[in-house]
C-alpha cells in the first residue's frame, strides 16, 4: 500500500522511516510503503492468479495447468491456444475487470460515507446504470453507446441518491434507503423497456439484467480496461488524500484539504468503475460489499484498502464465475446469481450484529 | 361547519373519508370492465350491462375483464391489510411484505414445489403461504434482533438482503429446471391478468380465516401500539398478538403471491394513504385499507393496460413506479413516524 507523502529531499533524509515501513524515494516524492500490506497484497494478487488459471484450465475442454501457461505465452498445442486465448481468456478479463471495478468503487463509496453497506449495488447505482445501457440497446445499435450509458446512469442515480438525502447527507442509512427506492424505479422502468421490445432486442439485453459475464463485447471489455488502469493510478495517487475521509469534517479541513473535492473526485471515481463496470456485466450483486470487506480481514491494514480490495474483487468474481460454469454444467449460471446467493447471507450478517456497524 | 378535510386526521369519523374513497373503488371497478387493450369499448360494456350486447363484448367481459377485476380486489385487500398489520407490528412504517422478502419467500416456496414437480393449481396456494411464513419469522427475527431503538431503516435493509438472496436462489431453481420456469416465468413481476375465478375460489378459506384473525387482533394491536407494558397491562399477551399477526400477514401474502405474483409496494402505499387519511389508530387504518387497497390494484391495472397500448405493462412496474416515491416521501420525512 502506498502513502505519497510529499515531502522536501532535504527532509526525507533526515526523517526516519518508521518501523514495518520501507521508504521509497523517486525524485523529489517519498513514499512510505507498509511492508506487512504489500505482503499480504502480494497474496491476495496470488490467490487471483491462481484462481485465473484454474479458471483457463477447467471447462469443456480440460487443461492441465502447465498447458495453460504455455498457451497463454503462445507455445503448446494449437488446440489449447485456440481454447484458452480465443475462448477463455476474454471472459477471464471481463471477470477481472468487473470484479476489480465494482469492488473498488465499493471501498471508495464505503469510505465516503462511512456506512459499510453503502456500496453501489445497494444504493440503486447499479440498477440505474443497467436502465440506461438497456434503454441504449433497445433504441440504437451502436457498440460504444451502453459504456457511455450506463455511466450517465450511475452519474444520474447518484445525484438523485444525494439530493433526495436531503439534509442528512450520506451519513445514516436515509441515503440508502432513498437508493432503495431510486433502484427500484430504475428495475421497474428496465422491465418496462424490455417487455415493449420485440424478442429478440429483447434477449439482447437480457446479460445486463443478470449479471453474466459470458460473450461481453470486446470494445466495452477493453474500455472498462483502460478505466480502470486510469482510476487505479487516481487512487493511488490520492490514497494520502482518501485516508483523511474517515475523519469529521473539521478535522479534513483542519488538515488542509477540501472536502468538497475530497467527496467528488472519491464519488466520481466510484461512479465511473461502476458504470463501465455495470456496461460490461450488468449489475452484479454484492460483489462490492463483499471485495473490501475480505481486503479488511485479510490485509489488517489502518488505512483504506483500496488495491487490496481490486484484487478482492478480481478473485471473488473469477471464482464465482468458475462456480457459475461448472456447478450445473452444461447449464451456465449467470455470476449475479452465484454472488447474490453466497453475498445475501452476509449482508444480513452484518445487519445482524450487535455492535454498531454504522462507521467503519 | 368544519368541513373534514379542515379537521385532523386523527378526529374525522371515519365514515365521512370511508365513504368518499369506496365511491372511487366504484367508479374503478367500472373503469376497470369498461376499458381495455381490445376493441371492446364502454358502449358495448354498457349495453351487456343493460342485457344486451354483442358476443365479442360478453366474452371480454365476463371471461377477461371480470375475473381479472376481481382478482385486484383481493389482491388489494390482503396486501392493504398484510402491509397494515406488519407496520403496526414491527412498529415501523416502512415494513412492507414485498420489501421484507415475504413475497419471494413464497415465490421460493412454490419454485420449489414447481422443481419438486407440482403442478402450479395443486400446491401452489398453500406451499405460497408456507413460504411467506417462513419469510415472515426471518424478517421478524433480524428485527427483534435490534432491538427498538435502533433506526427503523434498517430493518428495510434486511428485508432486502433476505429478498435478493430468495430471488437469486429462485432464479437458480428455475435454471435448473425448464419446466418450471415456463409455469412460474409470469409470476416475477406482478400480473393479475390471465387468471381464472377456480383459483380464486380456492383461495377463500385461508382468506376468512385471515380475516377472523385481523378482526380479533385489531384492540390488541391498538394496545400495543401504546407499548408492551400497556398491552399486558390490558390483559394482553404481546407475544401471542405477535404470532396472530405473523400467521395473518403469512396467510394473506402468500394467497395474494399465489394468484397475482410478488406485487411489490403496494403494502407500503395502502397503509401510508390510510394513515394520512384517518390517522395512526390501527383499527380505524385496517377499516381504510379495505377500500384503498383494491383502489390502488385496479387504478394501477387499469393504466398498465392503456398506457403500453396494444400490448401491456406488468402491474408490478407500475406499482413500483408509484410506490418508490411514496418511499422516498417516508424517508425524506423530517422525523420518521414511529408507529
Amino acid at each position: 500500500m502506498m502513502n505519497s507523502l510529499p515531502t522536501t529531499s532535504a527532509e526525507s533524509t533526515q526523517t526516519k522511516v518508521p518501523q514495518g515501513y520501507v521508504s521509497l524515494t523517486l525524485g523529489q516524492f517519498t513514499c512510505l510503503l507498509d511492508h506487512g500490506a504489500i505482503r499480504r497484497n502480494l497474496l491476495l494478487l496470488g490467490l487471483v492468479i491462481l484462481a485465473s488459471i484454474a479458471s483457463l484450465a477447467i471447462g469443456t475442454v480440460a487443461l492441465s495447468p502447465w498447458q495453460v501457461i504455455q498457451a497463454l505465452f503462445g507455445y503448446g498445442d494449437a488446440l489449447s491456444q485456440f481454447v484458452v486465448q480465443d475462448l477463455r481468456l476474454q471472459r477471464l478479463l471481463a471477470g477481472i475487470y468487473t470484479g476489480a471495478a465494482f469492488s473498488l468503487a465499493g471501498c471508495l463509496m464505503q469510505t465516503l460515507a462511512r456506512n459499510r453497506l453503502a456500496t453501489p449495488g445497494i444504493i440503486g447505482i447499479d440498477n440505474a446504470a443497467m436502465a440506461f445501457a438497456v434503454s441504449s440497446v433497445v433504441s440504437t445499435a451502436i457498440s460504444i453507446a451502453p459504456s457511455a450509458m450506463a455511466l450517465a446512469g450511475a452519474a444520474t442515480a447518484t445525484a438523485l441518491a444525494f439530493g433526495l438525502a436531503g439534509s442528512s447527507g450520506t451519513r445514516g442509512y436515509r441515503f440508502i434507503v432513498a437508493g432503495i427506492g431510486i433502484g427500484a424505479i430504475a428495475g421497474a422502468i428496465t422491465q418496462l423497456m424490455l417487455s415493449q421490445v420485440d424478442i429478440d432486442t429483447a434477449n439482447a439485453a437480457y446479460p445486463w439484467t443478470v449479471g453474466s459475464l459470458s460473450a461481453r463485447p470486446e470494445l466495452m471489455v477493453n474500455i472498462l480496461g483502460g478505466g480502470l488502469f486510469f482510476c487505479l493510478i487516481a487512487c493511488l495517487l490520492l490514497t494520502h488524500l482518501f485516508s483523511l475521509l474517515p475523519f469529521s469534517d473539521a478535522v479534513i479541513t483542519g488538515l488542509g484539504s477540501s472536502t468538497k473535492w475530497l467527496r467528488l473526485s472519491s464519488l466520481s471515481l466510484s461512479i465511473i468503475l461502476t458504470g463501465l463496470a455495470v456496461a460490461v456485466a450488468g449489475p452484479v450483486g454484492l460483489v462490492a460489499l463483499i471485495g473490501p470487506e475480505m481486503a479488511r480481514v485479510f490485509a489488517r491494514y489502518r488505512g483504506i484498502p483500496l488495491i487490496g480490495s481490486a484484487l478482492a474483487g478480481a478473485f471473488i468474481m473469477v471464482v464465482a464465475d468458475l462456480i457459475g460454469r461448472t456447478l450445473l454444467s452444461p447449464i451456465e449460471l449467470p455470476v449475479g446469481i452465484v454472488t447474490s446467493v453466497v453475498g445475501g447471507p452476509y449482508l444480513i450478517w452484518i445487519l445482524m450484529r450487535q455492535r454498531s456497524k454504522s462507521t467503519i | 361547519m368544519q368541513l373534514w378535510f379542515q379537521t385532523p386526521p386523527a378526529q374525522r369519523s371515519i365514515l365521512s373519508v370511508l365513504i368518499p374513497v369506496a365511491l372511487l373503488l366504484v367508479f374503478c371497478c367500472l373503469a376497470s370492465l369498461f376499458y381495455g387493450a381490445g376493441e371492446v369499448g364502454p358502449i358495448d360494456v354498457m349495453a351487456l350491462l343493460m342485457g344486451g350486447g354483442s358476443d365479442d363484448a360478453r366474452f371480454v367481459v365476463l371471461e377477461l375483464r371480470l375475473p381479472r377485476t376481481l382478482i385486484g380486489i383481493f389482491a388489494g385487500l390482503s396486501l392493504g391489510l398484510a402491509g397494515a398489520l406488519m407496520q403496526s407490528v414491527a412498529r415501523n412504517p416502512l415494513a412492507e411484505p414485498g420489501l421484507l422478502g415475504v413475497s419471494s419467500g413464497s415465490a421460493f416456496a412454490v419454485a420449489i414445489a414447481l422443481v419438486l414437480g407440482a403442478s402450479t393449481a395443486t400446491l401452489s396456494i398453500g406451499l405460497a403461504q408456507l413460504g411467506a411464513l417462513l419469510g415472515c419469522f426471518c424478517v421478524m427475527g433480524v428485527a427483534r434482533m435490534q432491538g427498538q431503538r435502533n433506526d427503523p431503516i434498517r430493518l428495510v435493509l434486511a428485508g432486502a438482503a433476505l429478498s435478493s438472496l430468495l430471488i437469486a436462489m429462485t432464479s437458480l431453481l428455475l435454471l435448473y429446471n425448464e419446466r418450471a420456469a415456463d409455469e412460474i416465468r409470469f409470476w416475477v413481476t406482478g400480473s393479475i391478468a390471465g387468471r381464472n375465478v377456480d383459483q380464486l375460489l380456492s383461495l377463500l378459506p385461508s382468506f376468512v380465516i385471515a380475516l377472523a384473525c385481523v378482526v380479533y387482533v385489531a384492540r390488541p394491536l391498538a394496545s400495543l401500539a401504546l407499548g408492551e407494558r400497556v398491552a399486558i397491562g390490558l390483559g394482553y399477551k404481546p407475544g401471542r398478538i405477535r404470532l396472530i399477526v405473523v400467521f395473518a400477514v403469512a396467510l394473506l401474502v402468500g394467497a395474494a403471491t399465489a394468484i397475482a405474483g410478488p406485487v411489490m409496494f403496494v403494502g407500503l402505499v395502502v397503509p401510508f394513504a390510510a394513515r394520512a387519511l384517518v390517522g395512526p389508530d390501527i383499527r380505524r387504518t385496517l377499516w381504510l385499507c379495505l377500500p384503498i387497497g383494491p383502489l390502488v390494484i385496479l387504478t394501477a391495472d387499469v393504466f398498465s393496460r392503456l398506457v403500453a397500448q396494444p400490448a401491456e405493462m406488468p402491474l408490478g412496474v407500475l406499482t413500483a413506479m408509484v410506490g418508490a416515491p411514496v418511499l422516498l416521501a417516508i424517508v425524506r420525512a423530517h422525523r420518521l413516524p414511529t408507529l
